[in-house]
């Protein structure tokens, strides 16, 4: 193929997106909006009672430590601040010990950082292993069907979402968006896994099904 | 990535946190600003009016539902533009028009005045309507979303040639249309009509 001479290739684009942007002739939005206002309410129907029941617990969890903890009378109180002032004093006397156990700690996080990018490594090229192979087999196997069709399409939107997470920029500790987008690829793996058998007569390709 | 897609909109994060709240006008603000780009992608690409309202009605439900899933540390409308084509790539996997012929154009002749700067837009909007889908899909996502081939080839599931021949192979397509007299190219001949 011939390098495209560039100027063309942008006159290209520029009338590409010079053509007028197209709308619907008939306006989604009140199907939209009805099915929305149906999403809200069924949503509050399932979150209202859990909601309702976790806050009632918390609310228990509370008074029965604001009792258990409450003075029994000034006497007490003021006795008890004395022992917490005492206790501060005496733990200046351990500085030399919290001294050296922070440099323990920061060689530990050393070791956590190394480890971490061990991980990461690691979900990386799992992921593509994953990819790849999802991409090999894509081809035989038959279309998704119903429930799985939905469920393929929720993944991958998904994965699409982890994505452009990780593309934005400044993530300090992108290794949990990693775990989730090998956790997606591997449910979707599953799920394409056993279409990819029965399109293949239920003969295992060995080949073809290795994940490496 | 080009700049120049209609999908870059900044939103306010008023509006989103609004959206988040379940605001059902905060979410008729942001379906009413970017209709227009979700249904024209879908629309480019699978060339059905009847599935790129669906596309629409289907992306901006899940947008609406998933929209807790948004971290603001990303441009909100990639987040959209990405469920909105996920949404189109599904539809064009399901009418299996991802099994178009992969073969390149050997040779372009690019040296002639391109026919699109002379095409109204009526003209070029019909010619791109006579481009396989996936052709059509390939040629929009680089020139006008401006993703590059090895992002359409992760998008598609295909190789990054693969990607570049469909460019190549619908540039010319559309001179062809546009300008049928550039048919004496032998390589056009040869170009198969598939999707």
């Amino acid at each position: 193929m011939s390098a495209a001479n560039p100027t063309n290739r942008m006159t290209l684009a520029d009338a590409l997106r010079a053509l007028p942007a197209a709308a619907p002739t008939r306006d989604v939005w009140p199907k939209l909006a009805a099915q929305l206002a149906a999403h809200a309410r069924t949503s509050r129907r399932r979150y209202f009672l859990p909601a309702a029941l976790a806050a009632s617990i918390a609310l228990a969890v509370i008074a029965m430590q604001f009792v258990r903890h409450a003075p029994k009378d000034p006497v007490a109180a003021i006795s008890a601040s004395a022992t917490v002032a005492d206790s501060r004093a005496s733990s200046k006397a351990n500085d030399t010990t919290v001294i050296a156990a922070m440099n323990a700690a920061n060689s530990t996080n050393a070791n956590a950082t190394a480890n971490r990018d061990a991980q990461l490594a690691v979900l990386q090229s799992r992921s593509r292993a994953l990819e790849g192979w999802l991409r090999r087999t894509g081809k035989a196997g038959s279309p998704l069907q119903g429930q799985d069709l939905a469920a393929a399409i929720e993944i991958e939107n998904l994965i699409g979402l982890v994505d452009v997470e990780l593309a934005a920029p400044g993530h300090a500790n992108p290794l949990p968006l990693w775990q989730r987008r090998v956790a997606l690829l591997d449910d979707l793996t599953t799920l394409r896994y056993s279409n990819y058998q029965l399109a293949a007569g239920g003969t295992a390709i060995a080949a073809a099904n290795r994940i490496d | 990535m080009m700049s120049g897609s209609s999908f870059q909109i900044e939103l306010s994060l008023t509006l989103l946190v609004r959206a988040r709240g379940g605001d059902v006008a905060a979410f008729e603000e942001i379906y009413r600003h970017f209709e227009r780009p979700v249904y024209t992608l879908a629309l480019r690409m699978l060339g059905d009016a009847e599935a790129a309202r669906d596309v629409l009605h289907d992306a901006m439900l899940k947008v609406f539902v998933c929209i807790g899933q948004y971290r603001s540390d990303a441009p909100f409308w990639a987040w959209l533009r990405k469920i909105a084509l996920n949404e189109a790539l599904m539809r064009l996997r399901g009418a299996r028009h991802f099994d178009a012929d992969v073969d390149a154009v050997d040779t372009i002749i690019d040296e002639v005045a391109p026919p699109w700067v002379r095409a109204d837009s009526l003209a070029l909007e019909r010619a791109l309507g006579e481009l396989p889908a996936l052709t059509r899909s390939v040629l929009w996502l680089y020139h006008v979303e401006g993703y590059s081939h090895p992002e359409i080839a992760e998008l598609v599931g295909k190789t990054t040639s693969f990607s570049k021949s469909q460019v190549a192979r619908g540039t010319a397509r559309l001179r062809t249309l546009l300008d049928p007299q550039s048919e004496s190219s032998p390589c056009l001949l040869q170009t198969p009509q598939i999707g």
